[in-house]
């Protein structure tokens, strides 16, 4: 009982970062109909900015965390401006295989610059834990689903209560009607994108803290993030937590019952499962 | 006419003798990029440095001349896939002399089959996995020790240990190389009166060991062997510190003993133990290199970083080529073939001299992680340093 107590911890917290994960890639896909498969890559991008800013700078990572998604940010509505524009009208099929050469070229350029050199980032606390009712809380992955929780709740608070959250929403809803309310989507995508990948960025920086950063982790969180995406659906930000909570908890629960060789079977086996039972995903639509 | 002179005018150069001869070309897909890349790196720097030095030293004595070696390596992009292909075209388009393996088993099972079917002998040190050298194939040489023997000395070393760790957790990838490692390690606990608490695979593709480590912690195992690759290693240790999870002892097959690991890992590399097939002392005399601490010193020098035993392992594989084929005085594969299969010779890796399977036998050296430093523990001979053992919690650190 005292384990699967700390199972569902674990997994609690786990799942918590996969929601920040997918975050930004289910902004993207709901706003702009893009399934940006380079969502990893950036993903690895704000892990590598926090870790320079840790490692060459002192920064503490949750500190360097609000740095790392503005250049996340700039990066992403530079991207959107003037590469992902130019398909924006394009059938999905193009946009998909565009973002994957960005995900090809982002890897790569990062392999060039910070070499294949396996990276962490390790604060003082990043090994500290308490006692929590009998199960081990490590410190660094609380603060990290409380970061998390935190962007989540912003995000959902940016969308239903500014004008330009609504003007986001209202272009995803209704493209024509947005731009008769003078809505310039141009601007409004391009900004999404950045938002978008500033939440890559967030995750990066958390992910770095309790986990190791190399080039190459972009492609398996882009997947994580895209069976999150499909098993919340794209409603909400909060249909986003929930499915990644879900997530987390199931693959805890695989890897002790079922066997850690299974975790990514089931996790896209339900993947595979809701897109067939429940194409518009467990809480929301799908695109 | 035209044809007529060309074909006389290449005659002649073909007949003034060493000056104009071809080198000896070597061919390899190796990880240059990719998930691999880390490790691959090795091959690939290792690879050329041995060529560099074998050149600089003269090159390779076939009959009355010298010869230059030439290297080709193409990058697989940690694709297996495109690396049986690169060899396919390094076989049958590049028309190279002899092939030289990637990094890990899962590839290295799969490159073989091209080496067996062009017959163009394969001397490689990147797989381990018994599985490479089970298929009765005649042209595929290998410089790690078996991967089912990886772990034989720890568990020696564990018998000498006080107090001797009772309880065993083994973990292990699902790859040809840990499963491998795995089923050696089985029989070699079972030799000896431990209890193998927990028998566990993993997805290679796991980043999250919560889950296990929690599993570890309730059952409180004195020993925890790890068959895996770096990242997940790295990824285990980690998330055992941030759930205290603190066995009296644990052991890696991989990644322990480089630098990498112990940059990455800071303080809480301390303690970890692991294996090398090779140590870089003085003893290991290198007919190019002088010995293996100096070939370690220039490595560091010349790329930036330190060698590990898959850069002394590949240089081993250069060597052999070498060796055989001046000992063949011939560069047709098959005489080449069997040259290799009788090699003995030492260098700055160890001995070199393939069993019948064409697989090398070298002991693991078992190593451990202090303050940050290597430390060389037990060896073929018995104990070489102290072993800073049982480990104390990850709280009284």
């Amino acid at each position: 009982m005292q384990l699967l107590w700390q199972i569902l911890v674990n997994g609690i917290l786990l799942g918590g970062l996969y929601a920040l994960m997918a975050l930004g890639l289910v902004l993207v896909w709901g706003v702009l109909n893009i399934v940006n498969l380079a969502h990893g890559a950036l993903i690895m991008l704000g892990a590598y900015a926090c870790y320079y800013l840790f490692a060459v700078f002192g920064w503490d990572p949750f500190a360097a965390l609000p740095v790392s998604m503005l250049l996340l940010f700039s990066l992403g509505y530079v991207l959107q401006r003037f590469v992902l524009n130019l398909v924006i009208r394009a059938p999905m099929f193009n946009t998909l295989l565009i973002t994957f050469g960005v995900e090809v070229i982002i890897t790569y350029l990062a392999q060039i610059t910070f070499s294949a050199d396996f990276r962490t980032i390790n604060p003082s606390y990043a090994g500290a834990n308490f006692t929590f009712l009998g199960a081990t809380v490590p410190l660094a992955r609380l603060f990290a689903f409380g970061v998390a929780l935190g962007l989540t709740a912003a995000l959902w608070l940016f969308l239903d209560h500014t004008r330009i959250g609504r003007a986001i929403r209202a272009t995803a809803q209704n493209l024509i009607a947005a731009r008769l309310y003078g809505v310039n989507p141009r601007q409004l995508y391009a900004l999404t994108f950045g938002i978008g990948a500033a939440l890559a960025g967030a995750a990066g920086t958390l992910y770095g803290v309790v986990s190791q950063i190399n080039p190459y982790i972009g492609a398996g969180l882009t997947g994580k993030s895209f069976a999150i995406a499909i098993i919340g659906g794209l409603d909400k930000s909060i249909y986003v937590l929930v499915g990644g909570l879900f997530l987390g908890i199931v693959e805890s629960l695989t890897a002790l019952y079922i066997g850690p060789t299974y975790t990514d079977v089931v996790s896209f086996g339900i993947l595979v499962s809701v897109l067939i039972v429940r194409p518009t995903g467990l809480l929301g639509r799908t695109a | 006419m035209n044809t007529f002179l060309i074909s006389f005018v290449m005659a002649i150069l073909a007949c003034a003798g060493p000056s104009f001869a071809a080198p000896i070309e070597l061919g390899a897909s190796i990880q240059l990029t990719g998930q691999f890349a880390n490790t691959g790196r090795y091959y690939g720097d290792a690879y050329q440095f041995a060529v560099d030095k074998i050149n600089a030293a003269g090159g390779v004595k076939v009959g009355k001349g010298r010869e230059k070696l030439t290297l080709k390596i193409l990058d697989n992009q940690s694709d297996v896939n495109l690396s049986v292909r690169q060899y396919v075209q390094l076989a049958s388009q590049d028309k190279i002399n002899f092939l030289l393996g990637s990094f890990a088993s899962d590839f290295v099972l799969a490159d073989s089959a091209i080496a067996e079917k062009y017959s163009i002998p394969m001397i490689q040190g990147g797989g381990a996995s018994d599985q490479i050298f089970s298929r009765g194939y005649k042209y595929i040489f290998g410089t790690l020790p078996p991967a089912s023997d990886y772990f034989q000395s720890t568990v020696d070393l564990m018998g000498h240990l006080k107090p001797t760790p009772k309880s065993i957790a083994l973990l292990y990838a699902d790859d040809a190389f840990d499963v491998s490692v795995a089923e050696g390690t089985r029989k070699a606990i079972g030799k000896i009166p431990f209890t193998l608490a927990l028998d566990q695979r993993y997805s290679s593709k796991t980043s999250d060991f919560n889950s296990l480590l929690s599993l570890l912690k309730s059952q409180n195992v004195d020993a925890i062997l790890v068959a895996g690759h770096e990242t997940e290693i790295l990824n285990f240790i980690r998330q055992a510190k941030t759930l205290n999870v603190s066995p009296k002892f644990y052991s890696f097959t991989v990644g322990v003993p480089s630098a990498d690991f112990r940059n990455a890992l800071g303080q809480d590399a301390n303690y970890a133990f692991g294996m090398s097939s090779w140590v870089p002392t003085r003893t290991l005399k290198d007919e190019y290199f002088g010995d293996a601490e100096q070939f370690a010193r220039e490595y560091q020098k010349r790329f930036g970083y330190e060698p590990d035993y898959h850069a002394a392992s590949a240089v081993a594989d250069v060597e052999a080529f070498v060796k055989a084929i001046e000992s063949a005085n011939s560069l047709e594969p098959a005489k080449v073939r069997d040259a290799i299969a009788r090699l003995d010779f030492d260098n700055l890796y160890g001995r070199i001299h393939f069993n019948e399977n064409g697989q090398i036998n070298l002991p693991q050296t078992v190593v451990q992680v202090q303050n940050s430093k290597l430390v060389p523990i037990y060896g073929p001979k018995g104990p070489i340093e102290n072993a800073l053992y049982p480990m104390p919690p990850w709280s009284k650190r």
